[in-house]
């Protein structure tokens, strides 16, 4: 008889050893199964997530990943609608992150700001990086779409400076220098608009058809159509070899498209006449 | 040689067999239908669009209804236009008739293989992105415009051109167009 009540302990031991899984852990296997099996966005996968976040309702990323779908695809309420309940689970990761999508799925430079100046407060003695990229970098795009060149550029600085001190020069995001080229540009400082277009070029092997469409403006304000000439054929080139600015999903800030280089040229071809 | 026994071993054997391979499908089967599943059961993909609700649906047909991509994967279904021509397009037709709203008006739908475009839904939410309710008239006139984009690049996969869902986000303040997305 105690023999076989030790068996039936071992055999209880062995099966709680493979079956007891805490909530958590069965939540992230649903999760798992989900994302891992179907294509974001399916049934299969927003089963598993659903599930998930049905076994384990602080599971965090189910709560998230659940919302990535419906922004992808054009559907705002059902984004925010979930995204908002990701935010009251973590707060420090996702405002900042909700701050990038702000800018670039609804082009809400106000809300983006608000959310990065948020971020500040969260997490003062740290700089949040959401999709990999300091908040002040992501504000010195937001405060450009605003049309806010003085908070662009103050923005573009900090984050630049930032990363000279603590990496070097050769790892500030090449549209960093783009970006405040940019600024400066629109704001009619162009010394300082054809420097940032030329560090751009000095850490990004001289191609980027963007820098060259606006030093080529620059050139023609100046009245040195030939040299502007020049910067558009290669900013072409460029153009169709593939290095020109852009992103994922949407069209980016200030994006140029090859019609734009052609009416330029154009333009110049007609100035020179 | 004992050719009964040899029978009978692999008659086992596949009895064995039949029996692994009867309890994977039976743990497949639930692990899909039932273990990962939750109460409220998704029976379509987030962006479905229904034919038989959706606008402009009749006579519009998909090359493979099972088979239809996101716009931006693998690649770029575009206007044929491009992002130019299609913003050009619409922001100068499209007339601000002293409309007041603000907010995004979304619509969405797919092109097909062939870059014709149908299947149209339409989803309006405030700038705070809750649902709300334009003016009727400033919702027709961009449905109507968004409809007379007619010829689409559609996407292309396999060594061949699929069928792909796409929208266009209108961010509107007092009634005019700030914004084109995506």
């Amino acid at each position: 008889m105690a023999r076989l009540l030790k068996l039936y302990l071992n055999i209880f031991v062995v099966l709680c050893l493979f079956s007891c899984q805490t909530k958590r852990e069965k939540a992230e296997e649903a999760y798992s199964f989900g994302v891992t099996n179907f294509g974001q966005g399916s049934a299969g996968s927003i089963n598993g997530i659903a599930s998930a976040i049905e076994i384990d309702s602080t599971y965090e990323q189910a709560v998230y990943e659940l919302s990535v779908a419906y922004l992808k695809r054009g559907m705002p309420h059902e984004w925010k609608a979930q995204y908002d309940k990701a935010v009251l689970l973590d707060s420090v990761t996702r405002i900042p992150w909700r701050g990038y999508l702000y800018l670039w799925f609804y082009r809400d430079y106000k809300k983006a700001i608000a959310d990065f100046d948020t971020s500040d407060t969260l997490t003062p003695n740290f700089t949040d990086q959401p999709q990999g990229h300091s908040v002040d970098y992501w504000r010195g795009i937001a405060y450009l779409g605003l049309k806010d060149y003085d908070n662009s550029i103050l923005y573009f600085d900090k984050y630049i400076h930032q990363e000279i001190e603590e990496s070097g020069e050769d790892w500030v995001e090449l549209t960093a220098f783009l970006y405040r080229g940019i600024a400066y540009y629109e704001s009619g400082n162009y010394e300082k608009a054809l420097y940032n277009f030329e560090k751009r070029l000095e850490h990004g092997r001289n191609l980027s058809a963007d820098a060259k469409y606006y030093m080529a403006l620059i050139a023609q304000q100046k009245g040195k159509i030939e040299l502007a000439e020049e910067l558009i054929n290669t900013a072409i080139d460029e153009f169709k070899q593939g290095y020109f600015n852009n992103r994922p999903y949407v069209e980016t800030l200030r994006q140029i498209y090859l019609e734009d280089l052609h009416a330029l040229k154009l333009q110049l071809h007609q100035d020179n006449a | 040689m004992n050719w009964k026994r040899i029978f009978k071993i692999f008659l086992y054997v596949i009895l064995g067999l039949t029996i692994v391979l009867f309890a994977l499908y039976g743990y497949a089967y639930y692990m899909f239908n039932y273990k990962f599943v939750p109460e409220k059961k998704y029976t379509h993909d987030v962006e479905y669009i229904d034919p038989e609700t959706a606008l402009l649906s009749e006579g519009f047909e998909v090359c493979n209804e099972n088979y239809i991509l996101q716009y931006y994967n693998p690649e770029r279904a575009t206007y044929s236009k491009g992002k130019n021509g299609l913003r050009k397009f619409i922001l100068s037709n499209y007339k601000n008739k002293n409309y007041t709203d603000s907010g995004y008006l979304n619509i969405r739908f797919v092109i097909n293989c062939k870059g014709e475009a149908g299947r149209y839904v339409i989803h309006e939410n405030d700038l705070d992105l809750n649902p709300s309710t334009f003016n009727k008239d400033l919702v027709d006139q961009l449905f109507q415009l968004t409809t007379e984009l007619k010829t689409w690049n559609p996407n292309y996969l396999f060594d061949d051109y699929r069928d792909s869902y796409m929208y266009i986000s209108y961010r509107i303040e007092h009634g005019e167009i700030i914004e084109i997305i995506p």
